[in-house]
C-alpha cells in the first residue's frame, strides 16, 4: 500500500558507519537549541527587520498574505510532513475559518476578536468529528476522502447563498478594538507576525516533545509505535485538529485583512497550493515550511510579467523542483551545506 | 409508459453516459497506479486535449476521423513525455512529491492549452447527428450511444490485452510485483511507459467522446480528472472491474441525486457517497484489504 | 499464576492457518523460547500476542484477564513489549529519539503541556534522555546516540530495537530473533543482555534459531512446526525429544 515515506529514508541508501567521535560531537539538547533559538531568532530578526524594507501597500500585501499562508503551512506540516497523513482538503478549514469570521460579524453582529475563536472552535469540533473515521484511512484513500471533504465545503459554500453570499462573495467589517479599525498593512502585518510566531513556537514545542515524538513515530513505525503505547488513532486525529484549527485562525485572520471572502478560498487548488508549500519547503521542517509558504506567495507575483504564460511557469518550476529536490528546498540545502563542511 | 418510469430512465441514461466516461478516466487512473503506484493528477488533462486539440485540428479544416487520430496520437506522445520527463526521474519520490510533480504537470498543460488554444468553450459537433432517439418513452442522444458503445469496446480491447496478450500479462506482472517482473525478463520501464501512453489514450477518447455534449474548454479536465479519481477510489484502486464500476455508480450518483434530490449538489453527491463508502470500506468497494507484514 | 496465557489460537490467511489450535502457559519470571523450522508461524504467533494480528479463534489472557483482540498500545500498558524481526524503526527520528518513544507511557504526553513545553516536559524528558543514553550504552550503542537511524548499520539497528523495547521497563519481553544476522561478538554482547534482563525479574519470550543461545539461557522451550505445537518442556526434555530431533534438530 501506497504509504508517505519517512522523509530522511531511501530505499537505496549507502550503508555508512558513525564514528564515536561523530556520535557524542553533540547532546542532542545543544542541537535541538540551536534549531529551536537559533531557528526562532532569525525568525524574529527577520520580522523586526522586513518592514524596513516595504515601501508601499502592495508590499505589505504580499508580505501579510505570505504570513497567513506560513500559519496554514506550519500546521499542514505536524500533519503531512511529522505525521506523515495527507490533506487535500484544508482549504476547506481555512475557508470555514474566514466565512466563520465574515458570517459571525456581519449577520450576527459578534466582535471579530470573538468570532475568530468562536470559528476555530467551530472548525476544530467538525475536525474531530471527520478525523476518525477519516484517518482510519491511508496513501490515496486518505488523499481522496480529505479532497473530498475540502470539495463539500467548497460546493455548499458557493450554494448556500443566502448564508455566504454565494459564488461572488462576501463582505467582512474590519476588526475595531478601543475604537480604533485594524486595517491596512502595515497594522495587520504586527498582528500575522505575532500570530505565526505563536505557531511557530508551539510547532517547535510540540515536535520535540513526548507527543510529537509520538506522531513521528507513527509515521516512522507504526505499529513498532503502537508496540510502545502510543495510541496511534488518538495522535492522528489530535494532530489533524491541531492543523485544523490553525488553517481556520489563518482563514479568519485573512477574512478580516482582506476584508473579502470568495468560496475558491476552499478551493481544491487552494489546498494543492498549500500542500506545495509544506513539500516544496522541505516535509518534517518548520523552518522550510516558512520558506515553501514565502516562495510559493511570492512565485505568482514575480510571474505575474509573464502574463498569459504565468501557468505554464509554475507548473514548469513545481515539476522540476520537485523533481531535483525530493525533499524540498530547505532539507536539500542544509544537507548541501552540511556536506561541503564536513569535505572543508 | 408512466411518467416517472420515463423520468427515471433519463436519469438512468444521462448517468451511465456520464458514468462510461468517468470510468474511462478511472481507468487510466488503475493503469497508471497499478504499473507504477503514482496516481497521475494530470489525467484529467489528458481528457482536455483530447476534446481541444480535436477541435483545433477540426477547425483548421480536417476530417473529424482524422482530427480524433491526431488528437489523440498527440495526447499520448504527451502522456509518454510526461512518464519519460517527470516520473522517470523521480522514480524513488514521496508520494505526495509525485503528486505534486503530476499537479504541476497538470498546470502546466492547462497553461499551455490556454496559450495556445486559447480560454474560449468550444463545442464538437456530434458524431452522427443530434437527432434524438426515443427509447421507452425516454430520449437519448445518440452521442450517449456512441459513448456508452465505445466505451464497451474498449473495455472489451483491454479485457482480452489484459488476459491474452504477452504485453498486457507484462503489465500485470509488473503492478503485482515489480522486483519479481524484472527477474523474469521484463523491461519494467518499457511497462511504465506503456501505462502513461495507454491511459493518455483512454483520457484523450474521453475527452474527445464528451465534448460534443458538455463542450470542451482548456479547465475542463480539473473535474473530470477529480471525478474520475473519485470513481477509481470507489472501485478500489488498481482494480479495472471496480474503476468500471465506479465509475458508472458514480454517474447514476449523480444523474438521480441531481434529479431527485438537487441539483446544486450534484457535484457534490458524489464526494458525500464516496466518503460514505470509504467511511465502511477503507479499500473501496473491490480494493484489496493487505495484512501488514512486520 | 501464569503471566501469559493462550488458549486454542488459531488464526488463517486465506486457506493457510499459519497457527492452529494452539495451548500454552508462561510463567512469570521465566525465560521462554519458541523455536521451530522457518515458517512454523513463529512471528506470527509474536504478532497474535502482542494484538498485532487478530486471531481467528482462541483466546489469551495475560494476568489471567481476557486480552484477545486488544490493540498493541493497549497491551503496551499492561506492560507488554516486544521487538521486530523485521526491522520497524522510526527511520525518519535518531537513534536516541527512537528509544525515547519506548518511554513513551512513562512521559508526561499532555497535548497542552507538550505545547506549551512546561517545566515538568522538560524535565521528563531530559530524564529519560538520560535513562535512554544508559540503556543505549548498555546494549552496545554508546557510538550511535546521536546518529539517524536511517544511517545505521544492520547489528546496530537490531540492538536499538532491544533498547526500545526495554525503555519501556515491560514485565513482559517478546524479542524476535535478536541475535539473527549479528557476529558471535554481538551475539554474545546481546545474550548477556537478554540474561541480566531475565535476572531481574522480566519475563522474556524468545524467538531465536540460534541454538546455543536457546539452550543456554531458557527455562522452557515451546517447538512450533506447521502452526501447531510439536513439543515443549525444558531444554533437557526437548533436547530429548524424539519428534523434535526427527523434524527439527536431526536436520541441523
Amino acid at each position: 500500500m501506497a504509504d508517505i515515506r519517512p522523509s530522511g529514508y531511501s530505499k537505496h541508501r549507502k550503508p555508512q558507519t558513525y564514528s564515536r567521535r561523530l556520535g557524542t560531537r553533540a547532546t542532542p539538547a545543544q542541537v535541538l537549541l540551536s534549531e529551536r533559538v537559533g531557528g526562532m531568532l532569525t525568525l524574529l530578526v527577520v520580522i523586526a527587520v522586513l518592514p524596513l524594507l516595504l515601501t508601499n501597500n502592495y508590499q505589505y500585501d504580499v508580505v501579510v498574505n505570505i504570513g497567513i499562508n506560513a500559519i496554514v503551512v506550519v500546521g499542514l506540516n505536524l500533519l503531512i510532513g511529522y505525521a506523515g497523513q495527507i490533506s487535500l482538503g484544508h482549504a476547506g478549514f481555512f475557508a470555514l475559518g474566514a466565512y466563520a469570521s465574515a458570517i459571525l460579524t456581519t449577520r450576527y453582529g459578534l466582535h471579530g476578536a470573538l468570532a475568530l475563536p468562536l470559528g476555530a472552535l467551530g472548525v476544530g469540533l467538525l475536525a474531530y468529528v471527520i478525523a476518525r473515521p477519516i484517518l482510519r484511512l491511508s496513501g490515496h484513500y486518505l488523499a481522496m476522502a480529505t479532497l473530498g471533504v475540502g470539495l463539500i465545503i467548497n460546493i455548499v459554500i458557493s450554494r448556500e447563498a443566502w448564508l455566504t453570499g454565494g459564488p461572488d462573495g462576501m463582505y467582512v467589517p474590519a476588526i475595531e478594538v478601543w475604537g480604533f479599525e485594524l486595517y491596512g498593512g502595515p497594522v495587520w502585518y504586527w498582528i500575522v507576525a505575532a500570530v505565526l510566531v505563536l505557531a511557530v513556537w508551539l510547532s517547535l514545542n510540540l515536535i520535540d516533545s513526548p507527543a510529537g515524538r509520538a506522531l513521528r513515530a507513527l509515521h516512522g513505525a507504526s505499529v513498532a509505535a503502537e508496540v510502545a503505547g502510543v495510541d496511534t488513532t488518538r495522535y492522528k486525529v489530535m494532530v489533524f485538529v491541531l492543523s485544523a484549527v490553525m488553517a481556520s485562525v489563518a482563514g479568519s485572520l485573512a477574512a478580516h485583512f482582506s476584508e473579502f471572502v470568495t468560496p475558491d478560498k476552499a478551493s481544491f487548488f487552494h489546498s494543492i497550493l498549500f500542500v506545495t508549500m509544506v513539500v516544496f519547503g522541505g516535509m518534517a521542517s518548520t523552518f522550510g515550511a516558512l520558506v515553501g509558504a514565502a516562495v510559493l506567495t511570492l512565485l505568482p507575483q514575480l510571474l505575474a510579467d509573464f502574463a498569459s504564460y504565468e501557468h505554464m511557469i509554475l507548473g514548469l518550476i513545481m515539476m522540476v523542483v520537485m523533481i531535483f529536490m525530493p525533499k524540498g528546498l530547505v532539507p536539500t540545502l542544509s544537507g548541501l551545506a552540511r556536506r561541503r563542511r564536513a569535505r572543508s | 409508459m408512466p411518467a416517472p418510469l420515463v423520468e427515471f430512465l433519463q436519469f438512468l441514461f444521462s448517468g451511465i453516459t456520464s458514468g462510461a466516461i468517468y470510468a474511462l478516466v478511472a481507468l487510466g487512473f488503475a493503469l497508471i497506479y497499478n504499473a507504477s503506484h503514482v496516481i497521475n493528477f494530470a489525467q484529467g488533462e489528458f481528457v482536455m486535449l483530447g476534446g481541444m486539440v480535436t477541435w483545433a485540428l477540426l477547425s483548421q479544416g480536417i476530417d473529424l476521423p482524422l482530427a480524433i487520430a491526431g488528437a489523440v496520437a498527440l495526447t499520448m506522445v504527451v502522456g509518454l513525455a510526461l512518464e519519460k520527463l517527470a516520473i522517470e526521474p523521480a522514480r524513488n519520490a514521496d508520494v505526495v512529491t509525485l503528486i505534486i510533480i503530476t499537479i504541476g504537470a497538470g498546470i502546466f498543460l492547462r497553461g499551455l492549452t490556454s496559450v495556445t488554444l486559447g480560454k474560449d468553450l468550444h463545442a464538437l459537433p456530434s458524431f452522427s447527428g443530434d437527432e434524438p432517439l426515443s427509447l421507452l418513452g425516454a430520449t437519448i442522444m445518440p452521442q450517449s450511444l456512441w459513448i456508452l458503445g465505445v466505451t464497451a469496446g474498449i473495455v472489451v480491447l483491454l479485457h482480452g490485452f489484459f488476459n491474452y496478450t504477452l504485453l498486457g500479462k507484462a503489465i500485470l506482472a509488473t503492478s503485482h510485483n515489480r522486483l519479481a517482473a524484472r527477474l523474469v525478463g521484463i523491461n519494467v520501464s518499457f511497462v511504465l511507459l506503456l501505462s502513461f501512453g495507454l491511459s493518455a489514450l483512454l483520457g484523450a477518447v474521453a475527452g474527445i467522446l464528451i465534448a460534443p455534449i458538455t463542450a470542451t474548454h482548456f479547465e475542463v479536465g480539473i473535474m473530470l480528472g477529480l471525478k474520475g479519481f473519485a470513481a477509481a477510489i470507489l472501485g478500489g484502486l488498481g482494480n479495472g472491474v471496480g474503476a468500471i464500476v465506479g465509475g458508472l455508480l458514480l454517474g447514476l450518483i449523480e444523474s438521480l441525486g441531481a434529479g431527485y434530490i438537487s441539483s446544486d449538489y450534484k457535484d457534490a453527491m458524489a464526494f458525500v457517497v464516496i466518503l460514505g463508502v470509504l467511511f465502511f470500506m477503507p479499500s473501496g468497494l473491490f480494493g484489496r484489504r493487505g495484512t501488514e507484514r512486520v | 499464576m501464569s503471566l501469559l496465557r493462550v488458549e486454542n489460537l488459531s488464526i488463517q490467511f486465506g486457506g493457510v492457518r499459519a497457527i492452529q489450535d494452539l495451548d500454552f502457559t508462561i510463567d512469570p519470571g521465566t525465560v521462554h523460547s519458541i523455536i521451530g523450522p522457518n515458517g512454523a508461524g513463529k512471528t506470527t504467533l509474536f504478532n497474535l500476542i502482542t494484538g498485532v494480528y487478530r486471531p481467528t479463534t482462541g483466546a489469551i489472557y495475560l494476568d489471567d484477564q481476557p486480552v484477545t483482540g486488544r490493540r498493541p498500545n493497549e497491551l503496551a500498558r499492561m506492560g507488554m513489549s516486544r521487538t521486530f524481526q523485521n526491522l520497524q524503526i522510526m527511520m525518519n527520528m535518531t537513534a536516541l529519539e527512537n528509544v525515547m518513544v519506548g518511554r513513551h507511557l512513562h512521559l508526561n504526553r499532555n497535548l497542552l503541556a507538550c505545547l506549551l513545553r512546561l517545566p515538568a516536559i522538560t524535565r521528563g524528558d531530559r530524564t529519560a534522555r538520560k535513562r535512554c543514553i544508559e540503556l543505549m550504552e548498555r546494549v552496545g550503542l554508546g557510538g550511535y546516540i546521536n546518529a539517524e537511524a536511517g544511517a545505521m548499520p544492520y547489528g546496530a539497528l537490531k540492538r536499538l530495537e532491544i533498547a526500545r523495547a526495554l525503555a519501556a521497563e515491560p514485565t513482559l519481553l517478546l524479542l524476535d530473533e535478536p541475535a539473527a544476522g549479528l557476529n558471535a561478538r554481538e551475539t554474545k554482547e546481546i545474550d548477556e543482555v537478554i540474561v541480566a534482563v531475565a535476572r531481574a525479574g522480566v519475563t522474556v519470550v524468545l524467538v531465536e534459531h540460534d541454538m546455543k543461545l536457546v539452550m543456554g539461557i531458557s527455562d522452557h522451550i515451546l517447538v512450533l512446526d506447521y502452526g501447531r505445537k510439536l513439543a515443549e518442556g525444558t531444554p533437557e526434555e526437548v533436547r530429548n525429544n524424539p519428534a523434535v530431533i526427527a523434524a527439527y534438530l536431526g536436520n541441523v
